[in-house]
C-alpha cells in the first residue's frame, strides 16, 4: 500500500519535473500553436469563401468580426505584462499564458491583416495595423535570439561573474597607473585617458554592434609602436593591450545583453502604443460611424 | 632569489607608511600564520594561502596551497604565472599583491589592504541596455499621449468646437488631424470633399444620413414610392436579419438608405458599382409582392433577366409606338424602303456601285455599316442616318444639266419637288416645226433659243417620281394624300431601349454584325436590335466568373430616376444619374 502511493508519487514527481523543463514553446504538446494553425486556416478559408460587397475591408460584416476578435486578442496579449508578475501552476501556469502568448500572437498576423482587407494608407488605422505587426515581429526576434545568443554568452564569459569582469578592468587600471609613472606628460596623458574613460559609455549602436571607434585604450596603443619601446613603456603597452582584451570580453558581452533586450525596448513601448492607436482606431471609427 | 617586499599602511590620519624590505629565498610563503614570509592578517585569508616563486625563466608562479583560491588581475584562480616585467595583480581576502619589477632590479611585491569595496552592483547595471536607452516605461508613455493627443483629442476636439456651415463642396473641413481618421480616398465624385470630412459625417457617432447626401444631391429622387418598395423587397433573410439587428443597434439609418448600396472610402476612381443583391433583393419574384407590377422579374442578368423589349413604330405612316418582347419577332414600320442585306452583298449591283464611285464617296469594294452610319462624338452612339450625307452619293437625285452643273431635286419636301421637275425648261423637246429653222441666234444652240414645245417629258418625269419605280420610290412607299401623290411618312428612332444603357464605345472591337444580323436581313421591317441571348455570349451575371464579363444590374440599368418630377432645370438626363457614372467608362 505503502509503495504504491512512493510509486505514484515519484510518477508525479517526475512528471512535474518533465513539464519543468520543458519550453514554452512546446508546452503541452504544442498545444497552442495547434490551437492558433487552426484559427489561421479558418480565418484564410473563410476570407476567400465569404463573399462581401463590394470588397473585403475592415468595414464589412466578416471585417468587424475580425476586428472585434483582433481587438479581444491584443488586450489579452498585452496583460500578460501584468500576468507575468504573479507566478502560477497549472492550467493557467505562466508557460500556458506565454504558449499561448506567442502562438496567438503569431495568429494575430493573420487575423489583423485580413480584417484590413489589404487597404493599407497613410492613416490611425494602418498606424494601428503597423505597430501591431512591429510588435510581432519584434516578439519573433526575441524569441529567436533568446534561442541563439544565450549560449554565445556564457562562451563569452568564460566562468567570470560580470562583477570580475568589473575588478579586472579595475585592476589592470590601478597596476597601469602605477607602471605610467616614469612616463612622459604625453604618454601618461594616452594612459589616463584609456583609464578614464568608462566602459559602460556606450550607446545603442556601439553595443549593439560591438564597434567603438572611439576607444581611448585603442588610441593610446598607437602611442606605444612596436619596436621603438623602453622597459616602463613596455610595461605599459603589454598592460593596455590587456586593457583592451578585458574590454573586448566586456563588450561582447554587453553585446549579447543589448541584441537580447533590445527587441523588448521595442515589444513593450509599441504594445502601449498600440493600445493607443486602437482605441484611436475604433473611437474614430465610431465617431465618423 | 631576491624579493623586495613593499607594505603600504596607512596611518589613522591617512597617512602613507611604505616599508620595503628584501626576501631573499626561493619561495615566498602568503597567509594568515604569522610565520607566512608574507604575513596578511585577514580572517579571510587561509593559515597558509599560496606561495610564490621564480621559475628559470624569470617569471613568478603563484600557487594556492589548498582549495582556497586567489584573484589573479581580477580573475579567481588556484594558480597564476606573472611577468613581473609586465606586472599583475594578486587578490588575498583584503589585501593586494602588486607584482612589478624596475629594470634589472628584483621583483617587487607592494602589499596594500583595501577598504572592503562597496558592492560594484551600480557598475554591473552598465552591462544591461538599460543604460543606453531610455526607460521602456517613459517610451511608452510618450508614445501613448503622442497617438491619442494627435489622433484621438485633437481631431475630436476641433470637430465639437466646430463652426457650423452648410455643406460646402468646394470648402476644407475645419477638423484637425481628421485625415488620419480616412480609411481610404474617396471616389472621383466625392474628391472635392477630401478635406471637409464633417460635410459628411456631421454628428459624433452618428452614421451618415440620407438628408446629408442630399443636401447636395437634391435632384434625387425615389426608385418608387417607399411603401411599394417597402413590399417589394419583401421579407429579409435570416443572416441579413442578424446583420440589420447589429446595425440598428449601432444606429444606422437602416434598408433603403443611401449607404446601404453606395459604398465610400473605397479609393479613388469610380464609385464602386452597387452590387446586383441590392436590386435583386426585390426584383426577385417580386410579382408575387407586388401583384399588380408591370415589370417583369429579374435578379440575374445571366439566367433570370426578360427578353428585351423594344420601343418601336409599328404601324406604317403612324408615329405611334409600342414596346414588343424581342422573342415575338417584331416588325418595324419607319415607312423605307431598305433591305440591309441588299446594300451590304459583297458581290452584287450596290457593291458595283460602291466600287465604281469608291475612290471619290470614300468606299470600298462593297459597302460597310460605318458608310451610312456615323457615330456621335463620344462614340457611345449614331447619329441619324441622313439622305444627303448617306444615301445620296448613290441614289442622287440629280435631273438636270446646266453648263457643268448639276441640278437635284430637293430632298424632303415633295411640292417643291413637283415644281422644280415642272420648271425644267431645258431638256430637249420635239421640236413644233419640221425642217425649218429659226434664224441666227434663235436657232437652237443660238444665244436666245427657247424651246416653246409640250413639257411633255416633265410631267412624265413628274408621275413617275412617285411611281414605285421612280425615283422617290426607289426608297419610299408611294401614297395618296388628299388625293395627291405623295411618299410614306417616315419614323425612324434613335433608340430602341427604355430602360436599358447601351455604350457602342465599349463594344468597339466587336464587329457590327456581331449583334446586329444587317447582313442577311432581306426586308426593312426586321427590327435588327440584339436579343439577350446574344448579349449572354459575353455578359452573365455578376457571380458569374467564368463569364467573360461578370455584369450586374449596374451596368445598364440606373437606379434613381433621373430628376424629381416638377424640379426645375432638370430634364432628361438618363447618362448622368448617379447610378450610371460609375459604369461609363473614363
Amino acid at each position: 500500500m505503502a509503495s504504491k502511493a512512493d510509486s505514484s508519487n515519484f510518477a508525479q514527481a517526475e512528471k512535474r519535473r518533465d513539464t519543468d523543463h520543458e519550453s514554452f514553446l512546446a508546452h503541452k504538446r504544442m498545444r497552442w500553436l495547434k490551437i492558433s494553425a487552426v484559427l489561421c486556416l479558418i480565418v484564410v478559408i473563410s476570407y476567400f469563401l465569404v463573399d462581401v460587397e463590394p470588397r473585403h475591408n475592415g468595414g464589412t460584416w466578416y471585417g468587424y468580426t475580425l476586428g472585434t476578435i483582433g481587438a479581444l486578442l491584443i488586450a489579452w496579449l498585452s496583460v500578460l505584462g501584468i500576468r507575468k508578475r504573479n507566478i502560477s501552476e497549472g492550467k493557467w501556469s505562466l508557460k500556458a499564458w506565454t504558449s499561448a502568448h506567442v502562438y496567438l500572437g503569431l495568429a494575430l498576423i493573420v487575423i489583423g491583416t485580413m480584417h484590413t482587407g489589404f487597404q493599407l494608407g497613410w492613416n490611425v488605422h494602418t498606424l494601428a495595423w503597423a505597430l501591431m505587426m512591429l510588435v510581432i515581429v519584434s516578439g519573433i526576434y526575441g524569441i529567436s535570439v533568446y534561442a541563439a545568443l544565450p549560449r554565445a554568452l556564457s562562451n563569452n564569459m568564460r566562468e567570470m561573474t560580470r562583477k570580475q569582469m568589473v575588478e579586472g578592468l579595475a585592476a589592470l587600471d590601478r597596476q597601469l597607473d602605477s607602471a605610467a609613472q616614469p612616463l612622459d606628460r604625453m604618454e601618461a596623458d594616452a594612459v589616463i585617458n584609456a583609464t578614464q574613460q568608462d566602459a559602460f559609455r556606450a550607446g545603442l549602436l556601439a553595443r549593439l554592434t560591438g564597434s567603438y571607434p572611439r576607444c581611448a585604450t585603442k588610441r593610446a596603443l598607437k602611442a606605444f609602436p612596436d619596436g621603438a619601446l623602453n622597459k616602463h613603456e613596455e610595461k605599459v603597452a603589454s598592460l593596455l593591450r590587456k586593457r583592451k582584451s578585458q574590454l573586448g570580453q566586456i563588450r561582447r558581452h554587453m553585446r549579447y545583453k543589448a541584441l537580447l533586450e533590445v527587441w523588448l525596448f521595442v515589444h513593450i513601448p509599441a504594445t502601449i502604443a498600440l493600445l493607443a492607436a486602437l482605441t484611436a482606431h475604433i473611437v474614430s471609427v465610431f465617431y465618423y460611424w | 632569489m631576491t624579493f623586495l617586499i613593499r607594505t603600504i599602511d596607512f596611518t589613522a590620519s591617512g597617512r602613507e607608511i611604505i616599508r620595503d624590505r628584501t626576501a631573499e629565498q626561493k619561495t615566498l610563503s602568503i597567509g594568515r600564520a604569522s610565520e607566512n614570509d608574507i604575513h596578511l592578517p585577514d580572517l579571510a585569508v587561509e593559515q597558509n594561502h599560496a606561495t610564490i616563486r621564480q621559475s628559470e625563466t624569470g617569471s613568478l608562479i603563484v600557487e594556492a596551497a589548498g582549495t582556497m583560491g586567489f584573484t589573479h588581475d581580477g580573475r579567481k584562480t588556484s594558480a597564476a604565472t606573472i611577468d613581473p616585467s609586465t606586472g599583475g595583480e594578486l587578490g588575498f581576502g583584503a589585501y593586494r599583491l602588486q607584482i612589478a619589477q624596475d629594470g634589472d632590479g628584483p621583483p617587487a611585491i607592494t602589499i596594500s589592504q583595501v577598504e572592503a569595496a562597496p558592492e560594484a552592483d551600480d557598475n554591473l547595471a552598465g552591462f544591461a541596455l538599460t543604460a543606453a536607452l531610455p526607460s521602456k516605461r517613459v517610451m511608452a508613455w510618450a508614445g501613448l499621449a503622442a497617438i491619442l493627443l494627435a489622433f484621438l483629442a485633437i481631431p475630436i476636439y476641433t470637430h465639437l468646437n466646430r463652426s457650423t456651415v452648410t455643406g460646402d463642396y468646394d470648402r476644407a473641413g475645419q477638423v484637425v488631424m481628421d485625415a488620419s481618421w480616412s480609411t481610404g480616398a474617396l471616389s472621383t465624385a466625392h474628391h472635392g470633399l477630401e478635406d471637409n470630412c464633417e460635410a459628411c459625417h456631421v454628428e459624433p457617432f452618428q452614421s451618415v444620413r440620407d438628408e446629408t447626401c442630399l443636401t447636395c444631391h437634391e435632384g434625387i429622387g425615389d426608385h418608387a414610392e417607399i411603401p411599394r418598395q417597402n413590399t417589394g423587397r419583401g421579407p429579409l433573410s435570416k443572416g441579413d436579419e442578424i446583420q440589420w439587428a447589429i446595425a440598428d443597434m449601432f444606429g444606422k439609418e437602416g434598408q433603403g438608405s443611401c449607404t446601404t448600396c453606395h459604398t465610400e472610402h473605397e479609393g479613388a476612381g469610380r464609385m464602386e458599382p452597387t452590387a446586383q443583391k441590392f436590386c435583386a433583393e426585390c426584383h426577385d419574384g417580386m410579382d408575387s409582392r407586388l401583384t399588380d407590377t408591370a415589370l417583369a422579374n429579374a435578379a440575374d442578368f445571366g439566367d433570370a433577366h426578360p427578353q428585351f423589349q423594344a420601343v418601336f413604330h409599328p404601324t406604317l405612316g403612324s408615329d405611334a409606338t409600342a414596346r414588343i418582347s424581342l422573342s415575338k419577332n417584331p416588325k418595324e414600320q419607319h415607312g423605307l424602303k431598305f433591305p440591309h442585306e441588299l446594300h451590304m452583298n459583297k458581290a452584287g449591283g450596290v457593291a458595283r456601285m460602291a466600287s465604281n464611285i469608291g475612290a471619290k464617296q470614300g468606299y470600298g469594294d462593297s459597302l460597310v455599316c460605318a458608310d451610312c452610319h456615323t457615330p456621335t462624338a463620344d462614340k457611345n452612339s449614331f447619329l441619324p442616318v441622313d439622305m444627303e450625307e448617306n444615301c445620296e452619293s448613290c441614289h442622287s437625285l440629280v435631273y438636270d444639266r446646266v453648263g457643268t452643273t448639276f441640278r437635284s431635286l430637293r430632298h424632303g419636301n415633295v411640292a417643291q419637288m413637283q415644281a422644280d421637275l415642272r420648271a425644267m425648261d431645258r431638256a430637249p423637246r420635239r421640236p413644233v416645226t419640221t425642217g425649218r429653222r429659226r434664224p441666227g441666234e434663235y436657232a437652237q444652240g443660238g444665244r436666245y433659243y427657247q424651246n416653246f414645245g409640250r413639257p411633255a417629258r416633265s410631267y412624265i418625269a413628274v408621275n413617275r417620281a412617285l411611281a414605285p419605280d421612280g425615283v422617290c420610290g426607289e426608297c419610299h412607299i408611294p401614297t395618296t394624300n388628299n388625293g395627291k401623290a405623295d411618299v410614306m411618312p417616315v419614323h425612324l428612332r434613335d433608340s430602341y431601349f427604355m430602360h436599358g444603357y447601351f455604350d457602342h464605345k465599349a463594344h468597339e472591337q466587336e464587329d457590327c454584325t456581331t449583334c446586329h444580323a444587317a447582313d442577311t436581313s432581306k426586308s426593312a421591317t426586321d427590327l435588327l436590335m440584339p436579343d439577350i441571348a446574344i448579349c449572354r455570349d459575353c455578359h452573365l451575371g455578376e457571380q458569374a466568373t467564368q463569364a467573360e464579363v461578370p455584369s450586374s444590374c449596374a451596368m445598364c440599368h440606373s437606379y434613381h430616376p433621373s430628376t424629381v418630377p416638377g424640379a426645375p432645370g432638370k430634364d432628361k438626363g438618363r447618362s448622368d444619374t448617379v447610378a450610371l457614372i460609375s459604369r461609363k467608362p473614363d
